[in-house]
């Protein structure tokens, strides 16, 4: 009893951080119709920029061993939402957007080969810049833990640095869906993604929508990436590792759906852990996939998706 | 208002505009009227910035529109009422709406503009909070009317509002949109198959045939013409 309800609760604390991290990979999915292969290397950068902020930029003597780097990590965000909105700007938009009617296959195979090369390019630079010792975001709430009395005999103990990672996520995530659903730019956002024709009829330049969507999508993630730190190690080919759980929880939300990509990857999170109940270690990630391969079977469209194409 | 001067546009290789003219003064009702292919679509994704012009000139207002970049033309004041409705279905009928006051005209007359859109088309009022992708055909019909009316365009341009949609519904839209006109003095360029209702409520029109204009003239010429009483009206 008490070891289910312990990994129950550290399922829901990585869920809630994969949640976030699968996100950002939805909200650019979810507008652009781009499969961002190198999602999970911009996630890379964004670690170790928080890594950097908080060992080097001075986050860790200003704000001290226990806040600092969730400073770093926040301050990542949107540093990585600069290098998003370059990135599109000079690279991705020439295969993505207002340009796709001219390219072949509406411009999905470009955009294969250009994301896979973003990729090979963070990687290594990464490589030559980073090098390929592990890195980690150090803070003394890793190994201390709240204690969670639950009845008079059972109590559940909850890691205090990941508890704040799932706080933080849960924060983020509702401010995204407040800003999706509630303001301009995320109802032009939605617009855009329904129909971008319609949306130029509306004046809505969707070429810009689309580098909005990426910048905030690559900025999600680095903060996803940087809680994710704080517990565990990384290095340059990181991205890798993640990048196929991103998928996973999106595919498994439903393509396009933004608040389904959070359910998918909190699932991943939760099945992940919870596997390891009956399994051994070295099966979690192979319990996630025939996990993912039953939910697909039954409900191939994901939670929250809809089996019609938008018209 | 508007005034398209030879133009010619087409996809690829295959042209489907011979040069065309065009002209609507302000305050004018024109409609277009043609067969199926004959490029009236072509015309309007052209003036809305959707297809490049392989020639020609249009001129909105004071502005070289071809200079002007697509999602700028709205700003300007050009609202287009797409074929096959388009409304965006995963948002409601009042953010629909939101979506047509994109402009700072649609902005600044939001609140005036939403008024006069729930009393024109009621049914708007009353499913406000539903997704656009659950109304009816001639519900959503509406909605991408009174979405283009949010902007306070200084022209509304409609592409076959009667497509699609039972003959009973097609009258009530066009009733409606014969209303707002009178009401509203606004300037309107009609697409339209149906040629008696648009030729019978309209100022001005224009035949389109191949991706020629085969004859123009006011109401009562064109009615009164035998190859368009013939071929459209069916005497």
């Amino acid at each position: 009893m008490e070891g289910f309800l312990q990994a129950l609760t550290a399922g829901l604390l990585i869920g809630a951080v994969y949640g976030l991290m699968c996100v950002g990979l939805g909200l650019i999915f979810g507008v652009m119709r781009v499969i961002n292969f190198a999602h999970g290397d911009f996630m890379m950068l964004g670690m170790y920029v928080a890594f950097y902020l908080f060992t080097a930029a001075g986050v860790q003597a200003f704000f001290g061993n226990a806040v600092g780097p969730f400073v770093a990590i926040l301050l990542a965000g949107p540093a990585l939402a600069l290098f998003g909105y370059f990135v599109h700007l000079t690279l991705i938009s020439h295969v993505s957007g207002t340009r796709t009617a001219s390219l072949e296959g509406e411009g999905h195979y470009a955009q294969l080969i250009l994301t896979l090369g973003i990729a090979l390019i963070l990687q290594n630079g990464g490589l030559i810049i980073f090098g390929s010792v592990l890195a980690s975001i150090r803070t003394p709430l890793s190994s201390s833990a709240w204690e969670l009395a639950l009845f008079s005999d059972v109590s559940v103990f909850i890691n205090k640095a990941r508890g704040v990672d799932a706080i933080v996520s849960l924060v983020i995530m509702t401010l995204l869906s407040l800003l999706i659903t509630h303001s301009r730019i995320g109802k032009s956002l939605r617009a855009a993604a329904d129909n971008p024709t319609a949306a130029t009829y509306m004046g809505i330049d969707v070429d810009r929508a689309h580098r909005v969507a990426f910048a905030l999508g690559c900025g999600i993630t680095a903060i996803a990436g940087g809680l994710l730190a704080t517990n565990y190690p990384f290095h340059p080919f990181v991205g890798l590792e993640y990048v196929i759980v991103m998928y996973a929880g999106v595919v498994l939300g439903g393509m396009g759906s933004i608040i389904g990509a959070f359910w998918g990857g909190m699932t991943i999170g939760l099945v992940q852990q919870m596997s390891t109940l009956i399994l051994p270690t070295q099966l979690q990630n192979a319990a996630i996939f025939v996990v993912f391969l039953l939910i697909i079977f039954f409900r191939p469209q994901g939670f929250f998706g809809r089996m019609v194409e938008r018209t | 208002m508007l005034r398209i001067d030879g133009l010619s546009a087409g996809y690829s290789a295959k042209p489907v505009l011979n040069g065309i003219s065009i002209n609507v003064e302000a305050g004018q009702f024109v409609a277009i009227v043609g067969p199926n292919g004959a490029g009236k679509t072509t015309l309007f994704k052209t003036i809305s910035g959707i297809l490049q012009p392989s020639g020609g000139q249009i001129v909105f207002g004071e502005a070289d529109l071809l200079t002007v970049p697509p999602a700028q033309r709205a700003h300007l004041g050009i609202a287009h009422v797409p074929e096959g409705r388009q409304v965006f279905p995963s948002l409601t009928v009042m953010e629909n709406l939101e979506m047509g006051a994109m402009t700072e005209s649609g902005r600044r007359d939001w609140k005036q503009n939403i008024e006069r859109i729930f009393e024109w088309l009621p049914v708007l009022a009353e499913r406000r909070g539903q997704f656009a992708g659950t109304l009816s055909g001639g519900q959503q019909q509406m909605l991408a009317i009174g979405r283009g009316l949010a902007s306070s365009p200084k022209l509304l341009m409609l592409d076959e509002p009667s497509m699609g949609l039972a003959p009973s519904t097609a009258d009530f839209i066009f009733e409606r949109l014969i209303d707002i006109r009178k009401q509203s003095g606004l300037t309107m360029l009609l697409v339209e198959q149906r040629v008696a209702e648009a030729l019978e409520s309209a100022d001005h029109g224009y035949v389109l045939e191949a991706g020629r204009v085969v004859l123009e003239g006011n109401n009562e010429t064109l009615r009164a013409d035998d190859r368009v009483r013939k071929a459209y009206l069916g005497m």
